[in-house]
């Protein structure tokens, strides 16, 4: 259970730094998928099943999908990736980074355990996650109508961002 | 823009501060925040200049990552408090981070180098909501925080004060200066909050009515650049001679109302055994001074010379709505004696 959980972190740490430290969006979108997977990964091994499928439905098969059209469209002739020098010298540099700051912080390896325990505040016969969803729809109605009409406002704001040829704010594509 | 989408768009405004004002939830209040962020967008970029729409990129960039950081914080608190509200933590290292972020929020220094450059790409109105509006609801949830860390507040404050001042010293674009003159007057609410927060409300209020006028008289005559201004005593003259005493009420000259903050908060900082803190402070007003005076004095103190103007214009009349700009400028010259009522007021 633990190696589980280190390979997930030790995977995060990796793709991070992938983010990090490539200039070209394709990597640095395809280190996000690696990201948002292991992410959910970690999710789901602290007790949010729940969320976890749904961010990795809306985040991964969404919102990445159109930041990789869109990627496509403002197309990079030459992509630089870990292949060149400099990029895989940023990225060692992040993980060293990382590695020195976590070390700074940390007592010692075997002081702390990332077993991790699914525990709630109160004994509840719902996961947690589930329990959460359910209560923006009954109790939380009022916020989640107020997270619709923000989502409708900023619907508005994307398109008046992005208004037609010459009318617009962005380069026209 | 379209009437429609700017009534949406206002009103999403006012929604956001209306939210941040009523939270006690930090997601509630990050919620507010965001919606002001993204409410305020279409309205820089207007104009679709492409300056407009690089002020607009620099805000985006720096209020986003500015509510990343107070949420993470907020996350933080949460972790090790398990409560999310916001006027009870109690730990040192979130309560830090979030007041950071708020000063990467409002433009506090060393926070501040974006905020002389969105201002200048933006035209004024959209300026002066960036200038007062938005400041609004960060404040709010600084007011509400208990500070960590004594120190921190006052560095910011002293450094705001400072940047200003010196900041402000060698620019000829209004916007810029007018930038440069919130930093300044941020500085001085910082410097009060933790230990008369009422003050830091009414030295806001009061920045707000200063500098609305301010905002409003450089929109009546057209101008952003000292220069333009030079021509405004032909243009309009009453407003030319009104705004010597906006300058220096923002100078924080007595009796002009802009001295009741400054006098205030020299006060407390003097009762709290802050004297060298104080004088500090009081010099760094100084340095603001100097480019207020600059600006009345290419305005309304010399004629620059030009075409003689005073046998040819016809006056005719003008279709601004100057209305907001006279009750400014009247409660910008002459609200000093009313301390005392006002500090009643607003005692939280």
């Amino acid at each position: 259970m633990m190696y589980m959980m280190y390979f997930l972190l030790f995977g995060l740490v990796l793709g991070l730094a992938a983010v990090a430290s490539n200039p070209s969006p394709y990597f640095a979108a395809l280190g996000l998928v690696v990201v948002a997977g292991i992410g959910c990964g970690v999710l789901i091994w602290h007790g949010g099943s729940f969320l976890s499928l749904i961010l990795f439905l809306i985040y991964l098969g969404g919102m990445l999908v159109v930041f990789a059209y869109s990627a496509a469209l403002a197309a990079e002739p030459y992509p630089e990736g870990w292949g060149s020098w400099p990029v895989l010298g940023l990225m060692l540099g992040y993980l060293l980074g990382v590695v020195s700051v976590g070390m700074l912080f940390s007592s010692s390896m075997y002081d702390e355990s990332w077993m991790v325990c699914d525990e709630f505040g109160e004994f509840y016969f719902v996961r947690g996650d589930m329990e959460g969803v359910a209560t923006l729809y009954s109790s939380g109605g009022f916020m989640l109508a107020m997270g619709v009409w923000v989502l409708l406002v900023t619907l508005f704001v994307v398109l008046e961002l992005t208004r037609g040829m010459s009318r617009g704010t962005l380069r026209a594509v | 823009m379209n009437p429609y989408i700017l009534t949406i768009l206002l009103f999403a405004m006012g929604l956001g501060t209306t939210i941040t004002f009523a939270s006690s939830h930090w997601l509630l209040a990050w919620m507010g925040l965001e919606i002001n962020t993204l409410a305020i967008l279409p309205l820089m970029c207007q104009s679709h200049h492409p300056r407009a729409v690089e002020a607009t990129i620099k805000y985006f960039l720096t209020q986003a990552t500015a509510a990343a950081m107070l949420l993470f914080a907020s996350i933080t608190n949460a972790w090790i408090t398990g409560q999310w509200n916001l006027e009870f933590m109690s730990y040192s290292l979130p309560t830090t981070l979030v007041t950071v972020a708020l000063a990467l929020k409002i433009g506090l220094a060393p926070l501040h180098a974006w905020m002389p450059e969105v201002l200048q790409g933006l035209d004024l109105t959209t300026g002066l909501i960036l200038s007062t509006w938005q400041k609004l609801a960060p404040f709010c949830l600084l007011l509400q925080i208990n500070p960590s860390n004594t120190s921190l507040l006052l560095i910011l404050g002293l450094a705001s004060t400072l940047v200003g001042g010196w900041g402000g010293l060698n620019q000829n674009q209004l916007r810029k200066i007018l930038a440069y003159s919130s930093i300044a007057h941020l500085g001085w609410m910082i410097l009060v909050l933790q230990f008369f927060p009422s003050l830091t409300l009414l030295t806001l209020l009061m920045y707000f009515v200063m500098t609305f006028s301010l905002f409003i008289s450089f929109k009546v005559n057209n101008s952003t650049t000292i220069n333009s201004l030079s021509m405004s005593w032909s243009k309009a003259p009453i407003i030319s001679s009104m705004v010597p005493f906006i300058l220096l009420s923002l100078g924080g000259l007595p009796p002009l109302s802009g001295f009741m903050p400054k006098w205030l908060i020299l006060q407390e900082l003097t009762k709290q055994s802050l004297a060298p803190l104080a004088t500090l402070a009081a010099l760094s007003a100084l340095l603001s001074l100097y480019f207020y005076l600059r600006i009345s004095y290419a305005m309304t103190l010399t004629m620059t010379p030009n075409i003689l103007l005073n046998a040819l214009p016809w006056r005719l009349p003008s279709n601004q709505h100057t209305l907001p700009l006279a009750i400014t400028t009247s409660l910008t010259i002459c609200l000093l004696p009313l301390t005392p009522a006002i500090i009643t007021l607003l005692t939280l």
